[in-house]
């Protein structure tokens, strides 16, 4: 379980808006296919309507006036009025003209081989009933009906029956064209359905998985940062525990009379003050902490030259680094020009990060500082960098990302008993950036640490600020 | 007595001679082309388009049109189409082509069919149209249109050489004029 929420933990930080983006493309590539999928079901539809039904149509028509030819030819039979005659010749024409053009249309559209051959066979039917046809009309009208009746009953039933048994061909191959169609529609529309409910159903279960995921993260971050927080009381605890304990004993021993003689008495008196610094450092450092979260922090901003800050940081630590037995290298670039801060948050600043070279500085008790100018990261002017070096321990490359979360202390630290409460970095990183610069870190395993203050020269204009009234700026204005 | 008679039969004959040579000299009248009330078309001898022949003398059209022609050089056999009694274009066959009357002429189908010279009557259409799409449908038709209802789907036959449209063509057919 700690493996999968490791995983989760990691894909939802890195990839969270990758998966996002794929979810995204996926749906929407369905999204296309179904639509597709509709378009083509759409377009079938009508095809299957323009040309089968319609097809029916027509050929439904022609059988009918097909039979209005036959009709007609046989209304001329029944009567001796010329003039009655003619015109039932009249409408036979008039049929067998629509019958032609149905055919002709019919052979235009034809496409697949059994449609052609069956156009064709349909013409030459149709060709050969309206040659007969012909030949009996004309036998009517001048008169001849028994020759009429004979040549009718002899060639004029066989080959129309030929031509009835073509048009009923036609009719179903129009039926089975229509089915066919019909069945893709029906096919299509089954694929698009269930393409959708597939896309809804992945839809949902990515949506819920992507919940779960959401939520377990939120879960582990609040433990985790309960975790740190437990972890942080137990260390300022002990932080405090420690000069406490070292006070009572100190107070002990002064209220049962132990101690006696001035040096003693200046030995202990020395403790005392020690270890009340200590905490009240210690206490500082936690409301300092306290108030940058709470952005209630207020800084006097003005110009400052780097000698300042640095002359203040040595001034601030003096006594710790020498306490310690380290020896504090400054190096300062020549024509460094001056940066807008508040002296105080900046002094801070350093001393946590001159504080933490000389708690992680192992053997060598050596810590460099640097202060040189280069181009700020944007690249539109210049900055200043201060740079803190030690050669001691080293920060382990997976810690490198969490070193400036507040309570964060690596588990390496932890386990060598280096006692603090995780949150020097996080208020130097707050601190940098409220002065509107940054801080920045190399570090390598047994080779030690850089820490880098970078902070952006000031401008002309922000020079003046020297002579005029320094401002208070709050930290919720920034 | 007998006298009085005879005058009075004599009388009688006179008049109805009169009579009669008035009604010819009416139906042999030429029509006066001055006439306002009239106006003249040629009258033109149609066929069916698969008929070979394309022209006839005067003569054998008058054999045709009496029926003493049964069948055309390719064997079909000759269907006359007529208009009915009365018809201008009839009148005008029956002066310049058959020179009969209208019972002359019936004497002489009747006559014919009876004796088996002619085996079929001719066919009476009510229109000119009619004619025109009878001719049309029978191969072995003959009939007579006036010139303006001639379209494509019939021939015009030339007489004695001459089409309807040629200067000296024969047969024309008085037309009344519609006001």
């Amino acid at each position: 379980m700690q493996t999968l929420d490791r995983i989760l933990s990691a894909i939802l930080q890195q990839y969270a808006t990758l998966m996002l983006v794929l979810v995204f493309c996926g749906v929407a590539v369905v999204g296309l296919l179904v639509i597709r999928d509709l378009e083509s079901a759409n377009s079938s539809a009508e095809n299957m309507y323009r040309v089968s039904v319609q097809g029916l149509l027509q050929a439904g028509e022609l059988q009918y006036f097909a039979q209005e030819t036959r009709r007609a030819t046989l209304y001329a039979l029944t009567t001796n009025d010329s003039n009655l005659q003619v015109e039932y010749a009249d409408q036979t024409r008039d049929a067998d003209r629509k019958v032609t053009e149905g055919i002709a249309e019919y052979r235009q559209q034809a496409v697949l081989p059994e449609q052609l051959e069956l156009a064709n066979r349909l013409s030459r039917d149709w060709a050969e009933y309206l040659g007969i046809r012909d030949e009996v009309l004309a036998s009517i009208l001048e008169g001849s009906t028994k020759e009429a009746v004979s040549l009718d009953l002899s060639g004029g039933v066989p080959s129309f029956e030929r031509v009835k048994k073509d048009l009923n061909e036609v009719r179903r191959l129009y039926d089975e064209q229509a089915s066919q169609r019909l069945a893709n529609v029906v096919a299509t529309s089954r694929r698009s359905a269930l393409r959708l409910i597939g896309t809804l159903g992945f839809t949902f279960l990515v949506s819920i998985v992507a919940v779960w995921a959401i939520q377990r993260s939120r879960m582990i971050g609040a433990i985790q940062l309960a975790k740190l927080q437990m972890e942080f009381v137990a260390s300022v605890s002990h932080e405090l525990r420690t000069p406490l304990a070292v006070l009572n004993s100190a107070a002990d021993n002064i209220a049962d009379g132990l101690v006696t003689g001035k040096p003693e008495i200046q030995r202990y008196g020395t403790v005392i003050r020690t270890q009340s610094r200590q905490m009240s450092e210690l206490v500082d450092q936690i409301l300092l902490f306290a108030s940058v979260e709470d952005r209630s922090a207020r800084y006097f901003f003005e110009s400052l030259s780097v000698n300042q800050i640095l002359d203040a940081a040595q001034r601030s630590t003096q006594e710790l680094v020498e306490g310690s037995g380290f020896v504090l290298e400054q190096r300062v670039d020549a024509d460094l020009p001056p940066v807008v801060g508040d002296l105080s948050a900046l002094t801070q600043c350093l001393q946590n990060l001159i504080g933490n070279a000389v708690k992680y500085g192992g053997e060598r008790k050596w810590i460099g500082l640097h202060a040189s100018k280069g181009t700020s990261a944007n690249g539109a002017g210049f900055e200043v960098r201060i740079s803190v070096v030690d050669h001691g321990m080293g920060i382990d490359r997976s810690d490198l990302p969490h070193i400036f979360d507040p309570f964060y202390r690596s588990p390496r630290v932890v386990n060598m008993q280096i006692h603090g409460t995780g949150l020097g970095l996080s208020l130097a990183k707050r601190i940098a950036e409220t002065m509107g610069g940054a801080l920045t870190v190399v570090s390598e395993i047994s080779a030690g640490s850089s820490f880098t203050l970078h902070l952006p020269a000031a401008e002309r204009n922000e020079v003046d600020l020297r002579s005029a009234a320094a401002q208070p700026t709050s930290l919720s204005q920034q | 007595m007998q006298g009085r008679i005879k005058f009075v039969g004599f009388l009688g004959l006179a008049a109805l001679l009169l009579a009669l040579v008035a009604r010819q000299a009416a139906e042999g009248a030429s029509p006066d082309p001055t006439d306002p009330e009239v106006t003249i078309q040629a009258l033109a001898i149609i066929v069916n388009r698969s008929n070979s022949v394309d022209a006839l003398s005067t003569s054998e059209l008058r054999r045709i049109f009496l029926g003493d022609r049964s069948h055309w050089p390719n064997g079909r056999r000759i269907t006359l189409v007529m208009r009915e009694p009365g018809e201008p274009e009839r009148r005008c066959m029956l002066h310049d082509l058959y020179q009969m009357s209208e019972g002359e002429l019936k004497n002489h189908f009747l006559h014919g069919l009876f004796t088996g010279d002619i085996l079929v009557s001719p066919k009476i259409l009510a229109t000119s149209i009619g004619v025109r799409k009878f001719v049309f449908n029978v191969p072995g038709a003959i009939g007579y249109v006036r010139l303006s209802d001639v379209d494509d789907t019939v021939k015009v036959l030339r007489v004695d050489e001459l089409l309807p449209d040629d200067k000296g063509y024969r047969l024309k057919v008085e037309l009344p004029v519609t006001k």
